[in-house]
C-alpha cells in the first residue's frame, strides 16, 4: 500500500465529559475509496470533523503527508487538499453555481473575482460531476439532489488530493448515484484519496475497497472489504452488552387494538398500515430521520395527515389538532426536550402543571394548594428529588426528561407517544424510564417508543416497526426483533444482498 | 476590469446578475409606475432641475437604505443608523469650516464613519452579540456624542460646497450612481461576494475556506460609512449641522430595505432592491402630497403598502424553492 496521505493516530474526543472517539485510527491511502460504517452516534461525523481541521482531538494527532499536527486547522487541511462534502449542505442560495463552486477559492484578477476564469474551472468540474444547468443560475432554484452535486463539484473545485463524502447519496436519484460512481472511479486512479461514508450498504459493496467501522466511538473493524458480505458489515456495527440496563418482562399476550390506521400518511409518509395494541411497547426503529417523527407528530394531530381509515379508542378519524388527541388519550414527549418538551425557565412544578392550564374551564382561578400538591405527587412517584420551585433549567438532563413525561401523567392518557426519550440522558435515570414505560404497558396502556438506540427497541419492546425512506420497511414480532434484524431493514440490507 | 474582459465572463457574470434581477424584477415595475404617476401630477419632474431637486431629497434616503441592506444580508441590522447620521451632521458643521477645511472635515467624518461602524461590527461579530443589542446601544452613544459635539442645532456648512452638493446642481444623482458603481466593485471582490455566504450560512461558509468574520465586520464598516455619508449630505442641504436630524432615518432605512426585498434572516435581497426600496418610498410621500393626502394618512398609507410588500411574495411565491 502506498504511503497514506492523512492519517488519524489514536485520536480522543469528548463533548462535555462525554466521549465520542476513543483512540480511533484512520489511514486514507492515495488510490483507494475507504468506507467508513456506523451507526447514528457512532462518531464519524466527529471524525471527518478532525480530519479537516474542524475540530482538534482532545489526545493523539492527525498526519498529512507524515507530518504531525496536533492543532490542525481548517486553513491547513485545506491547503493540504483535504475537501470535505458534508451532509447539511453549505450553498448560498441567492449565488450563481459557479459563484457556489468557487466560494473561498475564487480566481483573482487585480484584486475583483475573475469571471472569465471561474466560469471556464466550474464549467470543468460540472461536466465530470454531470451537471449541464446554466452556470449563472442560482443555486437556490435547484431541487436538492441537483445541490448535492454542485456541493460534489464545490470540493472538486480544489483540486483535492483527500476527498471526503459524508453520505453523498441520500438525496441523489439513481442517475446521478450513478454518475457519482462513475466519477469516484475516474478520481480513485487519478490517485485521489477518498473517504466514502454512507447508510446504503449495496454502494458500500460496489464502490469501496477498504472499510473502517465505528460503533460507540471505537474502531471495531479496519479491513479489507473483499471477502465481507453486507450480513458481516452489520454485525460488526451492532452487539453491546445490554448489562443490567434493562428491566426484566414479561411479553404482553395479545390484546385488542387500541389504534388502527390504514393508507396513514403525514409529510414524508404515505401509506402506512400501523396497529396499536393495549399492553404493548411497540418500537419504532430505522436511521435518523426515515420518517418516524412526521408518524409520531401525524398520529398526535401536530402535523397534518389523512388515512383511508383510522380508529383511535373506538373514535374513526385522525386526530386533527393537539387538544382532540389529548382528549382522546394521546400524549407526546417530544425527542428536543429543551425546545419542545419544556419551558426551561419556568420552575419544576410549573412544567407538571403546564397540561392541565389547558384544561380548566373559562376564568377559573388556579387552586395553588392544589397544584402544589399534584406536584409534589408527580415528583415522588418518578423520584423527581428537591425544590419544585427550581427553574426546570437547574436538573440534569435525566431529571429534565422525568419532567416531561410527569407532566402528561395527571391527564392519565392511555397511549403515550415518546420521540427518543433517552438521548442524552444518564445510565441510572435511563433504566428508571425503561421501568416506568414497561410499568405503564402493564396497565393496559400503550407505548409507541421511536429510538436511535437500538438496545432500546431489541430489549424493551414488543414489536418494532422500522422505518425506511418514509414507509414501514419492516414490522418485527417479538420473536424476531434483533439488533441485526433492525439494523438490515434500516439500511435495506436485503436489497443489498439482491445487487450483490 | 476583469468582469468586462473575454467571453467567458460574458457568459457568466452579466447572465448571473440578470438572474439575480428576478426577485426584484416586481418591484421595479411598481417603481417605475410610481415614477411615471409622479410625473404626470408633477411635469416639472422631467426637467434637469426637477430630477436634480428630486435626487436631492432621495439621496441621503438611499444611502442609509444601503447602509442597512448591507448589514441585513450579513445577518444583522443596525438600529443605530439614525443616530450615526446625526453624528456625520454635526462632525461636518463643526469641521469644515474651520481650521481643517472642507477636506480635511470629510476625511474627519469619514474616518469616524468607518471607525463606528468597524468596532460595532468588532462586538458584534467578534463577542457573538445580537446585532440589535448592540446596535440599539451604540444608538445611544453615538447619539449622545452628536449631542455633546454640537448641544443645539448650529455649526456651519461652506456655502459653495453647500451649493455643489444640495443647490441647483445634479451632484446627488452622480453621487448615487458612483455609490452604486463602488458597490458593484466591491461585489466584484471575493470578500464582497462573500457577504452573502457569511450571511446566509456562516457555518457552511466558514468551512469552505470564506472571511467569515472578515467579511461581516468589513461590512459595518462600509455600513457607518454610507451612514456618515447621509448625514454630511443633509448638513450641507440645510447648511448646518442638528445633533438629532437623523433619528427618523433608521426606521425608515429598514422600511426601505424590506420594501426592496431584503430578508432579516440574511444572504437574501439585493442592493438595487434596497435602492428601489428607498424610491418608492421617496416617490410615494411625494405622490401622496401631490394627490393632498393629509400628512397622518401618509404615514397609514406606507405602513400598508410595507405590509404589502413583504406579504405578497410570501402569498403568491409558495410554489417552488426560493
Amino acid at each position: 500500500m502506498p504511503a497514506p496521505i492523512i492519517e488519524a493516530r489514536g485520536v480522543s474526543k469528548s463533548f462535555f465529559g462525554n466521549p465520542v472517539l476513543r483512540d480511533v485510527s484512520i489511514a486514507l491511502a492515495p488510490g483507494r475509496i475507504h468506507a467508513l460504517l456506523g451507526e447514528n452516534g457512532a462518531g464519524k461525523s466527529t471524525l471527518i470533523n478532525l480530519l479537516s481541521g474542524a475540530l482538534v482531538p482532545d489526545s493523539g494527532t492527525i498526519e498529512i503527508d507524515g507530518k504531525p499536527h496536533a492543532s490542525l486547522t481548517p486553513a491547513e487541511a485545506r491547503r493540504a487538499g483535504v475537501a470535505v462534502v458534508q451532509q447539511e449542505l453549505s450553498l448560498t442560495s441567492q449565488l450563481s453555481i459557479a459563484e457556489n463552486i468557487g466560494l473561498g477559492a475564487y480566481p483573482r484578477r487585480l484584486g475583483l473575482i475573475d469571471y472569465g476564469t471561474l466560469a471556464e474551472r466550474a464549467r470543468a468540474v460540472c461536466d465530470m460531476v454531470g451537471l449541464d444547468e446554466d452556470l449563472a443560475r442560482p443555486v437556490g432554484d435547484l431541487p436538492l439532489g441537483r445541490r448535492q452535486m454542485v456541493e460534489i463539484a464545490k470540493a472538486l473545485f480544489r483540486n483535492p488530493r483527500v476527498l471526503i463524502l459524508d453520505e453523498p447519496t441520500s438525496s441523489l436519484s439513481a442517475h446521478e448515484v450513478e454518475t457519482l460512481t462513475a466519477l469516484l472511479d475516474k478520481l480513485r486512479e487519478a490517485g485521489t484519496a477518498i473517504l466514502y461514508i454512507s447508510h446504503r450498504l449495496n454502494e458500500v459493496m460496489r464502490l469501496c475497497e477498504y472499510v473502517t467501522v465505528l460503533k460507540d466511538g471505537v474502531v471495531t473493524a479496519d479491513q479489507s472489504l473483499a471477502g465481507t458480505d453486507a450480513d458481516g458489515l452489520v454485525r460488526l456495527m451492532v452487539g453491546r452488552d445490554p448489562g443490567d440496563l434493562f428491566p426484566p418482562w414479561t411479553p404482553t399476550p395479545e390484546t385488542e387494538t387500541i389504534v388502527s390506521v390504514a393508507g396513514f400518511s403525514s409529510g414524508p409518509l404515505s401509506d402506512i398500515d400501523l396497529e396499536i395494541r393495549r399492553g404493548e411497547v411497540l418500537g419504532i426503529g430505522g436511521l435518523v430521520g426515515q420518517g418516524q417523527e412526521d408518524l409520531l407528530l401525524g398520529l398526535y394531530g401536530a402535523l397534518p395527515a389523512s388515512a383511508r381509515s383510522a380508529s383511535f379508542g373506538g373514535v374513526s378519524g385522525v386526530p386533527s389538532s393537539v387538544p382532540k388527541a389529548n382528549a382522546l388519550g394521546l400524549a407526546y414527549v417530544p425527542a428536543d426536550r429543551k425546545r419542545e418538551g419544556l419551558h426551561l425557565i419556568h420552575t419544576i412544578a410549573w412544567n407538571m402543571m403546564l397540561p392541565q392550564f389547558g384544561r380548566a374551564r373559562g376564568l377559573s382561578l388556579r387552586n395553588r394548594s392544589q397544584e402544589r400538591a399534584l406536584a409534589r405527587d408527580l415528583a415522588d412517584h418518578l423520584g423527581i428529588k428537591g425544590d419544585l420551585t427550581r427553574q426546570v433549567q437547574a436538573l440534569s438532563g435525566g431529571n429534565q426528561q422525568k419532567v416531561a413525561l410527569a407532566k402528561w401523567m395527571p391527564s392519565d392518557p392511555s397511549i403515550l407517544l415518546l420521540n427518543d426519550p433517552t438521548r442524552g440522558v444518564d445510565v441510572e435515570t435511563k433504566r428508571e424510564i425503561y421501568i416506568l414505560l414497561r410499568r405503564f404497558a402493564s396497565e393496559g396502556k400503550a407505548v409507541v417508543l421511536s429510538s436511535s438506540d437500538t438496545p432500546e427497541l431489541v430489549h424493551l419492546c414488543d414489536r418494532v416497526a422500522v422505518m425506511r425512506e418514509g414507509r414501514i420497511a419492516a414490522m418485527l414480532a417479538r420473536d424476531e426483533i434483533s439488533e441485526e434484524a433492525i439494523v438490515a431493514s434500516a439500511m435495506g440490507a436485503e436489497a443489498a444482498r439482491a445487487a450483490a | 476590469m476583469s468582469v468586462t474582459s473575454g467571453p467567458a465572463s460574458r457568459r457568466l457574470y452579466w447572465p448571473a446578475q440578470m438572474q439575480r434581477n428576478r426577485g426584484v424584477r416586481g418591484l421595479f415595475v411598481v417603481v417605475a409606475l410610481f415614477v411615471a404617476l409622479y410625473a404626470y401630477l408633477f411635469p416639472g419632474l422631467l426637467t434637469v432641475g426637477g430630477v436634480s431637486k428630486f435626487a436631492q431629497s432621495w439621496f441621503p434616503l438611499a444611502l442609509v437604505s444601503m447602509s442597512q441592506a448591507l448589514l441585513m444580508l450579513t445577518g444583522g441590522i443596525s438600529l443605530s443608523i439614525g443616530a450615526t447620521v446625526s453624528l456625520g451632521a454635526v462632525i461636518a458643521a463643526t469641521t469644515m469650516t474651520g481650521p481643517l477645511g472642507v477636506v480635511g472635515g470629510l476625511a474627519v467624518v469619514m474616518i469616524a464613519g468607518l471607525a463606528i461602524g468597524a468596532i460595532t461590527g468588532v462586538i458584534v461579530v467578534r463577542l457573538r452579540l445580537p446585532a440589535i443589542v448592540v446596535t440599539l446601544a451604540a444608538s445611544f452613544i453615538i447619539g449622545g456624542a452628536a449631542l455633546l459635539i454640537l448641544p443645539r442645532p448650529g455649526g456651519a456648512i461652506p456655502t459653495w460646497f453647500s451649493d455643489l452638493l444640495a443647490g441647483n446642481t445634479p451632484a446627488a444623482l452622480i453621487l448615487l450612481i458612483v455609490t452604486a458603481l463602488l458597490w458593484k466593485v466591491y461585489l466584484a471582490t471575493p470578500l464582497g461576494l462573500s457577504l452573502y455566504a457569511a450571511g446566509e450560512n456562516p457555518v457552511g461558509a466558514y468551512r469552505g475556506g470564506v472571511p467569515v468574520d472578515i467579511a461581516r465586520i468589513a461590512a459595518y464598516a462600509i455600513s457607518g460609512l454610507l451612514a456618515v455619508g447621509a448625514g454630511l449630505f443633509v448638513a450641507a442641504q440645510t447648511g448646518s449641522g442638528d445633533p438629532v436630524i437623523g433619528t427618523a432615518f433608521t426606521l425608515n432605512s429598514i422600511a426601505a430595505a424590506v420594501l426592496g426585498g431584503v430578508g432579516f434572516l440574511g444572504g437574501r435581497g439585493t442592493m438595487r432592491g434596497a435602492i428601489a426600496g428607498s424610491l418608492l418610498l421617496s416617490v410615494m410621500i411625494n405622490v401622496m402630497f401631490f394627490l393632498g393626502f393629509p400628512p397622518v394618512a401618509q404615514y397609514v398609507a406606507q405602513g400598508l403598502i410595507i405590509i404589502g410588500a413583504v406579504a405578497l411574495p410570501e402569498i403568491t411565491g409558495r410554489r417552488g424553492p426560493r
